[in-house]
């Protein structure tokens, strides 16, 4: 690009003053894709200044409806206009001329390039062919510092911490949307993967930049979106069914609205919770287990039927915890007896063997072969043992334990043989699930593992785990989310630097321990 | 959602096929419908029994094999590049071993060991010294080849043994021998895929080894058995087709590289890993071998051959890929 694009940069979107007229108004889009109406009629207005929570199931439209906006879709219908002209957007850079840009969920910065390279990728300064270096890093730098954002960009991304890219990927928003006085950034998920610090530094960051930028904010975490926002949107099933001031809502009346249904108070099933008399022997003893000098050494009894929480802030070692039960880390010390059989530096095929079942927290890259079949992907373990170390398989066991995983788990799918990519993220992660459950695996380690799944998923994974350990089955439930680990555990374990910091909490159903209580011991 | 109107929606997915799932599925088949029912109108001798048999079902078993043995690295998102070399090798050990050692049918077990062997040692150091297996052929290619032209001496040898020579050249009820091993074998590599735990972790690691490890399994072990497997068939076809000619040259084998990739690929098999399958392959072999084969009756010249063929591939993969599983074009 020309080098007059940077001309006047930061004057252009300090001038103005909040005021409140409609700055972005969206009138019955509706798309659809094939057979399948992902948004039907849906308005929305975004005034001047404002933060607006979307909500939604997985599956609701929320990222349809982005997509458009963003100009990666086009509407089958509908209108866009921004401050009162109507507007059609092809691409997302026309939609950026006009001031609307997403901040995506996944990370979207190159960690090869370095801060302000990312920033002005593809719209580079040069002159005569020559890129301007030293003129963009100057710009860049002053770019986000004026937006209060306190990164070097002249470093390289890989050295940024997870925070420090989303900070990036904002003032990038920011930086592409210039042209307008008033941009409106989209921020999808922007909080999927930050923990309690990161998270305050965002909410900061956009409560800072209010009179400069309006927020859409679109989110599955209810409380974060009542924190934020002037007004929250609901979505459900491709229409717009709520639109609430947050001083009206709760995150019940949200969680009502997105589901359609009354969700329960025991959202957590604590009356289910098994009590400790209902709890059996010793399933896993883990006695001294280290990695090297990161994490551990840590010592817990875990007992049939349970679930053990482990919390903890992030860079504490919970996830770290989690990949050493999977013998997915070396074990340097200490040692791992699993229903009777003591595993030293096991392997992951060792502990699979001896009864333990890992769900990683990020459940796209390790945890589904996306383009396999539901089938492929629930008898994924199961077929290692299938007849007695034969090399061949027995398709007819592997149809019927599908098919009574997806009746149990009530998976939503066309079949066994329908691919898991084309699964709302829920149903994919009860395929994660059935893969143990196919083989009958009495322990379960669990990381996150209603990370990113809508609320009518989460409580069926709640009811699922509920049931597991009725059946004897235990678990190991990490988690980022208090409230959950909480409402789920029977005992809490607390870890800064890959180690527990005392007993475990007590988390029997009528002793649970506050979020407070819990954070004082974190950091 | 609710529960009545989850069928509504398995309706839904299950009228989801578009024109370009088609396309995928059925591409290679109108390819070779559409060849055949041009050459069978441009010369007369396309559709005699002996032109469909002696000449094109015969000479395709070689590329058959070969790109059998390529499909499953490819499945399993790696890559083989050294089948013709152990066709090479393989076809000089038979050879050798017949007419120098004396060794007789001892001959054809020998030589698919030592394809074996070479596949394992692709595979081992693939696997244990973290080489990306495109390198490592690449390097087994010119070895293996050498190795092969050194056995022969630099000059073709030949052997006289009728018996020996008929489990190639034979043929059972008027159908040739070697199209009958080329067909079992076929059918073996599709139970190979669809049956065994072999087969499932080739799909399941060309799309995460993450994934498959962390469900439990011995990831190593199931990304060599993919190239032992390889040089199991690149074996039995340097085998057949050395007892076929009753001869091994040192350049034998050559040439069978690319056209067996781009049997592989048009079959539908995708250099990307996870979808496809052996019984895929033999289309992809069947339009090459037709393709050339009826150039060869219009006498077109061998170097506008090539670009065609060439041609043809890039056509045959452009309609058949499936964009949205790739994530960059490489």
């Amino acid at each position: 690009m020309s080098s007059e694009t940077h001309a006047g940069t930061t004057d252009a979107v300090a001038d103005s003053a909040p005021e409140q007229t409609s700055s972005f108004r969206v009138e019955d889009i509706s798309k659809s894709f094939r057979h399948v109406q992902a948004l039907d009629g849906v308005s929305l207005e975004v005034n001047r200044g404002e933060v607006i929570g979307l909500v939604g199931e997985n599956g609701a439209g929320k990222s349809t409806l982005l997509n458009i906006l963003t100009g990666v879709l086009q509407a089958d219908d509908g209108q866009l206009y921004v401050d009162g002209e109507q507007v059609t957007f092809t691409n997302p850079r026309e939609a950026a001329d006009y001031g609307v840009s997403l901040v995506h969920q996944e990370q979207d910065v190159i960690t090869t390039l370095r801060g302000y390279e990312n920033l002005y990728l593809g719209r580079e300064l040069e002159q005569l062919g020559v890129l301007e270096k030293e003129t963009m890093r100057k710009n860049a730098q002053e770019f986000v510092d004026d937006l209060g954002i306190n990164i070097d960009v002249n470093d390289y991304v890989r050295d940024y911490t997870f925070n420090e890219r989303q900070m990036l990927e904002i003032a990038k928003a920011f930086h592409v949307s210039q042209k307008s006085d008033n941009p409106v950034i989209l921020l999808d998920e922007p909080t999927a993967g930050l923990e309690e610090s990161g998270r305050e530094l965002l909410f900061d960051l956009v409560n800072d930049l209010r009179d400069r930028a309006t927020f859409v904010f679109v989110s599955h975490e209810l409380d974060e979106v009542l924190e934020i926002s002037d007004r929250i949107y609901v979505l459900k099933d491709g229409e717009q069914v709520g639109m609430t001031h947050v001083e009206d809502a709760t995150t019940d009346s949200l969680q009502q609205a997105m589901v359609g249904r009354e969700t329960a108070d025991e959202y957590y099933r604590v009356p289910d919770q098994r009590r400790e008399d209902q709890l059996g022997d010793a399933a896993m003893d883990v006695d001294d287990i280290a990695h090297k000098d990161i994490v551990g050494p840590v010592s817990f009894s875990l007992r049939e039927g349970e679930i053990f929480g482990i919390v903890g802030v992030e860079g504490s070692g919970k996830q770290r915890f989690g990949r050493l039960l999977a013998g997915d880390l070396e074990t340097t010390s200490g040692s791992l007896t699993v229903k009777g059989t003591d595993l030293t530096n096991p392997s992951v095929s060792d502990v699979v063997d001896a009864g333990v079942g890992y769900i990683p927290k990020d459940r796209k890259s390790e945890g589904l072969l996306l383009y396999q079949s539901v089938l492929v992907n629930t008898s994924l373990a199961m077929i290692r043992d299938m007849n007695e170390n034969m090399p061949h398989l027995d398709l007819d066991v592997e149809q019927e334990e599908t098919e009574r995983a997806i009746e149990e788990l009530s998976i939503k799918t066309p079949g066994p043989n329908a691919l898991v990519h084309g699964l709302s993220g829920g149903n994919q992660q009860k395929v994660v699930i059935a893969r143990w459950l196919a083989q009958d695996t009495p322990i379960l380690v669990m990381d996150n593992v209603t990370r990113g799944i809508d609320v009518g998923a989460k409580e069926e994974v709640y009811r699922l785990c509920r049931e597991l350990t009725d059946r004897g089955v235990s678990i190991v439930f990490i988690g980022d989310e208090l409230p959950e680990v909480i409402g789920m555990s029977n005992r809490i374990g607390v870890m800064v630097k890959g180690q527990f910091i005392a007993e475990p909490f007590d988390a029997s159903t009528g002793n649970k321990p506050t979020e407070e209580e819990l954070i004082q011991e974190m950091i | 959602m609710s529960t009545s109107s989850v069928s509504e929606w398995i309706t839904r997915q299950r009228e989801q096929r578009t024109l370009q799932d088609w396309i995928q599925d059925l591409g290679p088949f109108v390819m070779l419908f559409g060849l055949i029912v041009v050459f069978t109108l441009t010369t007369d001798q396309f559709m005699s029994e002996g032109n469909l048999l002696d000449n094109i079902a015969k000479n395709a078993v070689t590329l058959l094999l070969v790109a059998l043995a390529g499909t499953f690295p490819i499945l399993q998102q790696s890559i083989d590049l050294s089948v013709e070399s152990i066709v090479l090798l393989t076809g000089v050990v038979t050879v050798v071993a017949i007419a120098e050692l004396g060794l007789g049918l001892l001959a054809i077990p020998i030589a698919i060991a030592v394809g074996m062997l070479a596949g394992l040692f692709n595979g081992l150091v693939f696997t244990k010294l973290k080489i990306p297996s495109f390198l490592v052929t690449l390097g087994t290619l010119s070895v293996m080849a050498g190795v092969g032209k050194i056995i022969t001496g630099g000059s073709t040898i030949t052997f006289r043994n009728n018996a020996i020579r008929a489990i190639s050249n034979g043929e059972v009820f008027g159908i040739p021998n070697l199209v009958l091993w080329g067909l079992l074998i076929y059918i073996g590599t599709i139970i190979l895929a669809f049956r065994t735990k072999f087969g499932r972790y080739c799909f399941a690691l060309g799309e995460s080894e993450r994934v498959v490890e962390l469900a439990g399994a011995e990831v190593d072990r199931y990304k060599i058995y993919p190239f032992v497997l390889s040089g199991l068939l690149c074996g039995i076809a340097g085998v057949l087709l050395t007892l076929r000619i009753s001869s091994a040259s040192p350049n034998i084998g050559s040439g069978l590289l690319l056209p067996s990739i781009a049997a592989i690929v048009m079959g539908g098999t995708a250099l990307t890993g996870g979808v496809g399958g052996p019984h895929r392959t033999i289309l992809g072999v069947l339009v090459i071998a037709v393709l050339n084969n009826g150039m060869n009756l219009l006498a077109v010249g061998s170097f506008v051959q090539e670009i065609i063929l060439g041609l043809v591939v890039v056509a045959a993969v452009a309609l058949s890929i499936d964009r949205d599983k790739i994530d960059v074009v490489k």
